[in-house]
């Protein structure tokens, strides 16, 4: 094989990395999937801090219900938000909470469970028809394994008063 | 890079500020004593040295001018004693440092704040040069008489040594500014003996112990006699290889009648001095300039050995490093208090547990140790805030044409640091208004009022464990309560039909809006900025109290916690809630029946405590809990107080003391307006749970909507 070939080899396969990379980059995003009631949620799997379940909340009084109390994370205060709450549904005793990064800010939200971490390609995202737009909803997209439909949740919005 | 700046700019402002601060300090007590100390004198020279080289460093042009000609003046001083500037210019002197510290705080100030250097310094410049030129006049006077008396003197002298043979003499010269010119004098006559030489005489007599001459052998170098002309060459030689010889001259003595070739030697001899200085001087110049500044620097430290040391055991943290330690410790000892608490040690056999009881203990004696360790860190004396009180004590006295005297009791003190800065402002704007409201407008009223004519403030500081209490008096006019009332009424602060005792009197003085109206100054009431100041010390979780008796004088009071960052907070319990109220908040916790409750028309409750009303607030009906205790007999009551309300809480029960790492609540739950409603802060407990801190002032306000009682 001669050095040309060898030198044309290798910037075919190069291009050929870089589409693929960039395929990943701009078409698929990672996201949590959780359950709370009957809807399926997913978050930005970037924003995601860590799951933490069993952890005694502490009331906080003079505050909206959906807002359970603040929790001792390895010394750091969080707030935490039922989820079940913020969208006037009836609560239910679960412990799992998410802890999030919003805009710097650390909250966790109280969730029934955690399903899974998975790749969507970013078109298949589409946004809420205007009509019946739900609370905090920023889009929706069918799961690729057909098991239902996740709403993509805008967290900027949930901690809107 | 920008970050390397930016910790020279730092190190260049915290420099030039304590520089500044040791400068007013000397410069107060130079003006109580009227004169300048060699000392001082020596350190202001020092000083403004520093400030002149740090300016230059950071290119600050006009900083580094005045500091340049204000050292000059100094080095005048420095070098004719203080003796130069007669009694009658030392007010302008002192005038001219104080005004000159004030253009160097403003000019860092303007730094800090990031603005431009004004460049007009020119009129202050030109004060400057006008007194040294004063001095420089008036010293070459005096120079002109004592240059004189040595003249008249040396001859004599000469003469009566020229009787013992001792005809060649050799009059030297020190560099100027070497400082203790006898003993290196005193050093240059032992290097002339050691080399050869014992026939020979010097003067001034006495060199190696007697100070005094330095002045003398300063300006007119000092005289060897030899008795042969070859004597004399060989000590020549010896002299002008030492460092600090400027330039030294030759003196024949020739009798008239002694010797035939009397009229050539004197022709020659002029001509081969100067010939002699001429040449020697290059040279001695050169090694003098180095060996002058080590001169310097030794006398520096000799002179202030103490000083020394003190600096050198210090070193300067940024205060967010000490912040940081702070929080991690706060952490160790949370952590510290679950682990050895850990449920899981719950159903192990005690014996079992020996060994980790005892490391537990050491584990907590060591972790109390490192919270004290670093509390003390951050701890600062207040003596730096309370001098400068003095500067303004000074100042206003002089405007204002009072005199008053200012008394500080226990400087030493130590508050946190970011609490001495908080209270900085405040014991300011207080001692202002001592100055201007409390002390007398003139001598003659305060006689008349049987008082010593010069006004007394006494600043004075005392730490009592659990707080540090600051108290301001005076002992001026003190507050003519009618006359607050009575614009306290007119501005509808108060209300006309209500009693008011003189201390809810005094307390019209601390509200917003009282202290605007610039008639306040008209009767001997307070009120200029209480309001603030009671705000800057609410927010590091002080309180103010004043009292006043007319006629008699002021004492404002600041209660004011040693740190904020952890403080005694009595655990309560109601429902599955805990809240933390602040020791010193606490007056009393007692129990009471449902009949000790007073109901008036509004459905509020009472409690009648010590022959006074106070109300009742239901901690679970203000937060909407469920209490443990509904019944009145089942809780408990704690009676808290604040600087402007007192009232009785009733929770379920009381938990127990415990000292707290206070935390702040997460931001995203302060839209929800929770600090109005009393809780400020959060704490962890030993076992991981966390405590709600309650602000007691602003409970009450947040449940009945007033701030009464």
């Amino acid at each position: 094989m001669s050095d040309e070939n060898m030198l044309f080899a290798t910037e075919e396969k190069q291009a050929a990395e870089l589409d693929k990379k960039e395929l990943n980059e701009t078409v698929t995003k990672k996201y949590l999937t959780f359950q709370t009631d009957n809807l399926m949620f997913g978050i930005e799997a970037e924003s995601v801090i860590e799951i933490i379940t069993n952890y005694p909340v502490t009331r906080i009084p003079m505050v909206p219900d959906y807002v359970r109390g603040i929790i001792n994370l390895r010394g750091q205060t969080i707030p935490i938000i039922d989820m079940r709450l913020r969208l006037s549904l009836m609560p239910i005793d679960t412990d799992c909470i998410i802890v999030l990064n919003v805009n710097d800010m650390q909250i966790g939200i109280l969730v029934d469970t955690v399903n899974q971490i998975i790749d969507i390609p970013v078109e298949t995202i589409l946004p809420m028809p205007a009509h019946n737009a739900q609370k905090y909803v920023s889009g929706m997209c069918a799961m690729p394994d057909g098991s239902g439909t996740m709403l993509v949740l805008d967290c900027p919005l949930l901690l809107q008063s | 890079m920008e970050n390397n700046s930016d910790s020279v700019l730092e190190m260049y402002l915290y420099e030039t500020n304590t520089l500044l601060e040791q400068l007013d300090n000397i410069m107060l007590s130079a003006e109580q004593a009227d004169t300048l100390s060699e000392d001082d004198v020596n350190e202001i020279f020092r000083i403004m040295h520093t400030l002149k080289g740090s300016a230059a460093m950071m290119e600050f042009e006009p900083l580094m001018t005045i500091a340049h000609r204000i050292e000059d003046l100094f080095y005048l001083i420095r070098e004719k004693t203080m003796e130069v500037v007669p009694e009658q210019d030392r007010p302008q002197l002192f005038d001219l440092l104080f005004k000159s510290i004030d253009y160097f705080r403003n000019e860092v100030s303007k730094i800090e704040n990031g603005e431009p250097l004004s460049n007009n310094i020119d009129n202050f410049l030109n004060t400057i040069n006008m007194f040294i030129d004063k001095i420089n006049g008036e010293a070459a006077a005096a120079q002109a008489q004592a240059g004189a008396q040595p003249a008249q003197a040396a001859p004599a002298a000469e003469a009566s040594h020229s009787d013992a043979n001792n005809r060649y003499s050799l009059r030297v010269f020190l560099d100027e500014g070497c400082g203790m010119e006898n003993l290196r004098a005193f050093m240059a006559v032992n290097d002339v003996k050691d080399q050869c030489l014992n026939d020979f005489t010097y003067e001034p007599e006495g060199l190696e112990n007697d100070p005094s001459l330095s002045e003398s052998i300063a300006e007119n170098g000092f005289v060897m006699h030899f008795s042969t002309d070859d004597d004399r060459k060989q000590a020549i030689h010896v002299v002008s290889g030492l460092g600090f010889i400027k330039t030294y001259q030759e003196i024949d003595e020739e009798p008239a009648a002694e010797t035939p070739a009397a009229p050539a030697a004197p022709a020659s001899e002029p001509a081969k001095a100067e010939h002699a200085a001429e040449s020697a001087a290059p040279a001695a110049k050169k090694k003098a300039e180095p060996a002058a500044e080590s001169a310097k620097a030794d006398t520096s430290n000799t002179q202030n050995p103490a000083h020394h040391q003190i600096k050198q055991s210090l070193i300067s943290v940024n205060l967010s490093k000490l912040d940081q330690l702070m929080a991690v410790v706060g952490e160790i000892v949370i952590t510290e208090a679950m682990v050895t608490a850990s449920p899981d040690l719950r159903g192990i056999d005690a014996a079992k547990l020996d060994n980790f009881n005892k490391s537990a203990r050491q584990l907590r004696k060591l972790t109390d140790e490192l919270q004290d360790i670093s509390m003390s860190l951050r701890m600062v004396p207040v003596s730096g805030t309370f001098q400068k009180m003095r500067r303004i004590v000074r100042d206003m006295g002089q405007k204002l044409g009072r005199r008053a005297n200012l008394t500080i009791i226990g400087e030493d003190t130590e508050i946190d640091k970011t609490i001495v800065d908080a209270i900085s402002d405040p014991i300011m704007h207080i001692v202002r208004n001592s100055m201007d409201h409390g002390i007398e407008p003139n001598e003659e009223m305060r006689i008349a009022a049987g008082k010593n004519p010069e006004g007394e403030i006494i600043l004075s500081a005392q730490n009592t464990g659990s707080e540090v209490i600051i108290r301001i008096e005076d002992d001026g006019q003190g507050v003519d309560s009618d006359a607050v009332l009575r614009k306290a009424i007119k501005q509808g602060i108060a209300n006309p039909d209500t009693d008011y005792s003189r201390r809810e009197i005094l307390n019209f003085l601390m509200m917003p809006g009282f202290s605007t109206n610039t008639e306040v100054t008209e009767f001997s009431g307070r009120g200029v900025g209480m309001d603030v100041v009671k705000k800057n010390i609410e927010s590091v979780g002080g309180i103010v109290l004043m009292t006043s008796e007319f006629g008699k004088g002021t004492c404002t009071t600041l209660k004011i916690p040693l740190t904020t960052a952890i403080m005694d907070g009595m655990e309560v319990a109601v429902g599955d809630s805990i809240f933390t109220i602040p020791l010193q908040n606490i007056r009393q916790s007692f129990n009471a029946s449902e009949s000790d409750i007073i109901h008036d028309a509004m459905q509020g409750e009472m409690i009648s405590k010590m022959d006074n009303f106070y109300p009742v607030v239901r901690l679970h009906e203000l937060y909407g809990l469920e209490p443990k205790a509904s019944k009145t007999d089942d809780g408990i009551f704690v009676w808290v107080e604040t600087s402007e309300n007192s009232y009785c809480l009733f929770v379920d029960e009381l938990l127990g003391e415990q000292q707290v790492v206070i935390k702040p609540l997460p931001t995203y739950l302060n839209s929800f307006g929770i600090k109005e409603a009393g809780i400020v802060g959060c704490t962890i407990l030993g076992d991981g749970n966390i405590s709600l801190i309650l602000d007691v002032a602003s409970l009450l306000t947040s449940n009945t909507g007033f701030a009464g009682y």
